[in-house]
């Protein structure tokens, strides 16, 4: 974690550590979505904005902490006992992939700059 | 890595959405089967689903980077129905018994079409989710291009 501190600035942890959510994120709806019909499996959700806040109130620097999933609650179940909504999985699904492919992008740009910097100075 | 774990969770409920759906196509396929090896006729087979945590990847362990486990789906058990046959009124079929009466599977096509077509959407979403995870994965390779 040291290096983007020197090279890249904290932007990039930043985008790391949101990029680090999102995955947990889409770990926990890929689950969910292979347990839609497992009779008493609870949805799990991740606490975006709870996840980042934390994050920056501890000075947003590394090791990154796991990130923590909670179960939903006060929705309709199944009679199963299931609460595994598959539309509002995908629409977690289609989110999250496209900040995922926002925030990488947006990183890929920030080591471009320095690669650039780094070619630049080559002459 | 939390994202191949995903792809692996994905892949666990492809595969007993699957199971599910071969049971489902051989209850159809034996709706009207009067003879079985078992004796009598045929009983109708469903899966059911239990959740199950993945083991955890050894470098993800060691990192001690693991939140929770992340948890995929497994078929417990193969629950053979115990509904009693469906006496049908059938002389001239060969199994039917002295006054007539046929035994005969309690399959119901319809309900068992009904969930078919469940299990093929929960099919898709899983290979949907996998979709995204895999694209996700792209983005990430792309950052060292």
């Amino acid at each position: 974690m040291l290096l983007p501190d020197l090279m890249l600035g904290s932007t990039a942890l930043l985008l790391e550590r949101y990029l680090d959510i999102l995955a947990a994120r889409q770990r926990v709806t890929s689950a969910n979505v292979a347990n839609a019909d497992t009779p008493g499996y609870r949805a799990r959700e991740v606490d975006f904005r709870s996840e980042m806040q934390s994050f920056l109130n501890g000075g947003a620097r590394g090791p990154f902490p796991a990130v923590t999933a909670s179960e939903r609650w006060g929705e309709g179940a199944k009679n199963d006992g299931n609460n595994v909504s598959l539309d509002r999985e995908m629409q977690a699904l289609a989110e999250n992939g496209m900040r995922f492919s926002l925030a990488s992008l947006l990183l890929q740009k920030q080591i471009r700059g320095v690669r650039n910097a780094i070619r630049e100075g080559r002459g | 890595m939390s994202l191949f774990s995903a792809l692996r969770v994905s892949a666990t409920g492809l595969e007993a959405q699957r199971t599910r759906v071969e049971l489902l196509v051989e209850n159809l396929a034996n709706s009207e089967t009067t003879r079985t090896p078992e004796g009598g006729p045929y009983r109708r087979r469903e899966a059911v689903f239990r959740s199950e945590p993945l083991p955890a990847p050894f470098g993800v362990m060691l990192a001690g980077l693991t939140g929770d486990p992340p948890v995929g789906v497994a078929v417990a058990e193969i629950r053979v129905d115990d509904t009693p046959p469906e006496r049908r009124y059938q002389p001239g079929h060969p199994d039917a018994g002295a006054e007539g009466y046929l035994l005969a599977p309690p399959v119901n096509p319809v309900e068992d079409m009904v969930d078919l077509m469940s299990a093929v959407r929960s099919y898709q979403a899983n290979v949907a989710a996998m979709g995204a995870v895999k694209e996700m994965l792209h983005r990430s390779i792309d950052l060292v291009r």
